[in-house]
């Protein structure tokens, strides 16, 4: 018998490729402690509390305002048409449903609303559309980044408000023309990252 | 726009056979087994305490995983079949991308599970990944319910880690479920909150679908009569 | 994009330079790697169990004449399986699916509905038999793999040329003409048709390993022990096998 070795599709065990093939294949989180009942990864982190849930809705409630706000701006500024304006509308509801919760929830600990002072372009079809994909990944990456650090009971109410944002962010990605869904898993941004980007960018006034 | 729904249809017996692996192993049979294969992505048992926490995260992460095989074979057999090059362009780069999305899940919760992970499972996907529409139709509906579990799941998910790495592919799932709606022109976010289901109420739906079925039979234990 | 909308100059009050107290981001258990999409599909081959006995037609209308009838079983008592080489639906929406079939003539072919066959199983591989060289090759996403000499049909009792597949795979038994495993394949003996299990030609091994390669059988594929052993561990049910 002449075993011949077992050839891959040209180049697949190459070096470079092996390299490749290891972030290709995925990660697993540093130490191997995948289900370690830790921090994640190993380290250990504070716990949750009630103080630090205060801080994190808080956070997720800025983003709403200024999402909400965002909407209205939008809205009220007649320029958008056809489906830009059924989303703006539709998403402009669901935001201030998401306020209304995330306020409630917070009660007095709840933020003041921030100021928001949108550039006009955000509120022309081009500038909308491109506005909107920014606001809702950003959400979208801060909430990632969060949803562990709350205690249990809220993650549940959490998870099915994160769900929405990025049925939205897909929704006008679809529209903007780019790929609803650019990643298989989508990563967590520092919140201090996030609301610089928005202040930057004059979401955040 | 009616409501799109996984067809129901009676029940197979093989699955109660297939899922009673769904139900993870006792305290005792982790320990076992534990120290075999790649145990470095397991917890290591120097926390008994953390034991049945571990034991209860495998089972979600198993029934998550038998979730994305379903829904990545669904997808990667209607793409080798050739059901998708028959769809028009932008369908085709959504169905492609998503089959390219659920792959990816099942290798990564497939090397977290390393020997943990529950036997591949069998599928029959009869007429729903055969035709263009028929696929359509029913990926629609299975990623609005891909989005209710993981947003019910991830709730009871005990390892903070994985919490984490939950929230980030309910994004993603979400995003294939908007997505969707908006090929077919049903709203893509529909409401303000989106409805989590528990896993007993998921395993349900897909045990009404009859997708999930047994091997089968083509090896034998008897002597060939064959022509010799 | 940060271009159009430029930071807003002198813009009084505003967020506090830093969410104090929030924790970092919580770090993902797993990363998914990089989404692939599919490669080529030319090397892959489709089966499907047949799941309720069902007659195979010339075309794929229900009023088209039956060619044959698929049975749900095999002689050996396994679930039968089909090779499917194409789809179409039929003027009322009905999938049909053209199937190779394990009957004579050998080369058979029929529609039958997709309702009465199961779940489509998938192989990238593919056994080659070269009557003339007396040898087999296995194939895997199209690259050869295993190159090994076979016995084939004698004279007046050749093994059929033509497309079949693996159908089935018998172990644990005691027949040593037939080494430690079997494979029965859709191909049939033309000449073996009162055989009592159909006459199906077999790939298997042999106590008699000094006669192969030769043409020495009643139309199975011979090859000595090690070798369906090293095939076996490669031979998924539903392999196509191209005699020549």
């Amino acid at each position: 018998m002449q075993e011949l070795e077992h050839v891959h599709p040209p180049g697949r065990w190459t070096r470079g490729r092996l390299l490749g093939a290891a972030v290709a294949g995925g990660a697993v989180a540093a130490g191997g402690a995948a289900l370690a009942g830790r921090g994640g990864a190993g380290t250990s982190v504070a716990a949750p509390s009630r103080d630090t849930d205060a801080q994190i809705l808080n956070l997720f409630l800025l983003l709403e305002y200024v999402q909400q706000d965002f909407y209205r701006n939008a809205a009220e500024a007649g320029s958008l048409g056809g489906e830009l304006a059924r989303f703006a509308s539709t998403v402009g509801t669901q935001e201030r449903e998401h306020v209304a919760f995330l306020s409630k929830r917070l009660g007095s600990r709840a933020r003041a609303r921030p100021r928001t002072d949108f550039d006009e372009r955000m509120t022309a079809p081009d500038g909308f559309r491109e506005a909107a994909v920014e606001l809702e990944e950003a959400a979208i990456a801060a909430y990632v980044g969060q949803a562990a650090n709350l205690t249990r009971g809220l993650i549940g109410n959490v998870a099915v408000l994160l769900s929405v944002e990025a049925r939205q962010a897909a929704w006008i990605r679809s529209i903007a023309g780019v790929s609803p869904a650019p990643r298989a898993a989508d990563p967590a941004r520092k919140p201090d990252d996030v609301i610089a980007d928005l202040r930057r960018k004059g979401f955040i006034a | 726009m009616t409501p799109l729904t996984i067809r129901d249809v009676d029940r197979d017996e093989a699955l109660g056979e297939a899922l009673s692996e769904l139900y993870g192993t006792t305290r005792a049979g982790f320990l076992r087994t534990a120290a075999l294969g790649s145990a470095a992505m397991l917890a290591t048992l120097l926390r008994p305490a953390d034991a049945a926490a571990q034991v209860s995260d495998v089972a979600i992460l198993n029934f998550g995983l038998r979730f994305e095989r379903l829904q990545a074979t669904f997808y990667t057999q209607a793409e080798e079949m050739g059901t998708i090059g028959r769809m028009k362009d932008a369908k085709q780069e959504w169905a492609r991308t998503l089959g390219a999305h659920e792959r990816a899940h099942v290798k990564i919760i497939e090397r977290v599970l390393g020997p943990k992970a529950g036997p591949r499972p069998f599928f029959d996907f009869g007429e729903a990944n055969e035709t263009p529409a028929a696929f359509t139709r029913t990926a629609v509906a299975m990623e609005d319910l891909t989005v209710a579990l993981l947003t019910g799941i991830t709730p009871q998910v005990h390892d903070r880690g994985l919490i984490s790495a939950f929230a980030g592919l309910l994004t993603v799932e979400a995003r294939h479920a908007a997505w969707a709606r908006h090929l077919v022109g049903a709203v893509p976010a529909p409401r303000a909150f989106d409805e989590a289901r528990s896993i007993d109420s998921v395993r349900g739906a897909v045990d009404r679908t009859n997708f999930i079925v047994g091997k089968p039979k083509t090896g034998a234990r008897r002597a060939p009569r064959y022509a010799g | 994009m940060t271009a159009a909308f430029a930071p807003r100059a002198n813009a009084p009050g505003g967020e506090p330079a830093a969410q104090l107290g929030l924790p970092p981001p919580g770090v993902p258990a797993f990363t998914p790697g990089l989404p692939r999409r599919l490669g080529s599909t030319r090397h892959l081959s489709h089966w499907a169990p047949v799941k309720r006995s069902t007659p195979a037609r010339s075309a794929p209308d229900r009023d088209a004449p039956a060619v044959a009838t698929l049975a749900t079983t095999t002689p050996e008592g396994t679930r039968n399986i089909v090779a499917v080489l194409a789809r179409r639906t039929d003027r009322f929406g009905r999938p049909w699916v053209r199937v190779r079939l394990a009957e004579l003539p050998n080369g058979t072919t029929g529609w039958v509905e997709r309702a009465a066959l199961g779940g489509y199983g998938t192989v990238d591989t593919r056994l080659d038999i070269d009557l003339s060289r007396l040898q087999a090759t296995l194939y895997r996403a199209g690259q050869p793999v295993l190159h090994v000499p076979v016995g084939v049909g004698a004279p007046g009792t050749e093994t059929p040329r033509g497309e079949f597949y693996v159908r089935n795979k018998l172990t644990r038994y005691r027949s040593p003409p037939y080494g430690p495993v079997a494979f029965g394949t859709s191909a049939r003996s033309p000449t073996a048709t009162d055989w009592p299990a159909g006459g199906f030609v077999g790939i298997h091994g042999t106590d008699r390993p000094d006669l192969v390669p030769g043409r020495v059988s009643h139309g199975c594929i011979r090859m000595r022990n090690e070798d369906i052993l090293a095939v076996a561990r490669q031979l998924p049910i539903g392999t196509p096998v191209t005699v020549h």
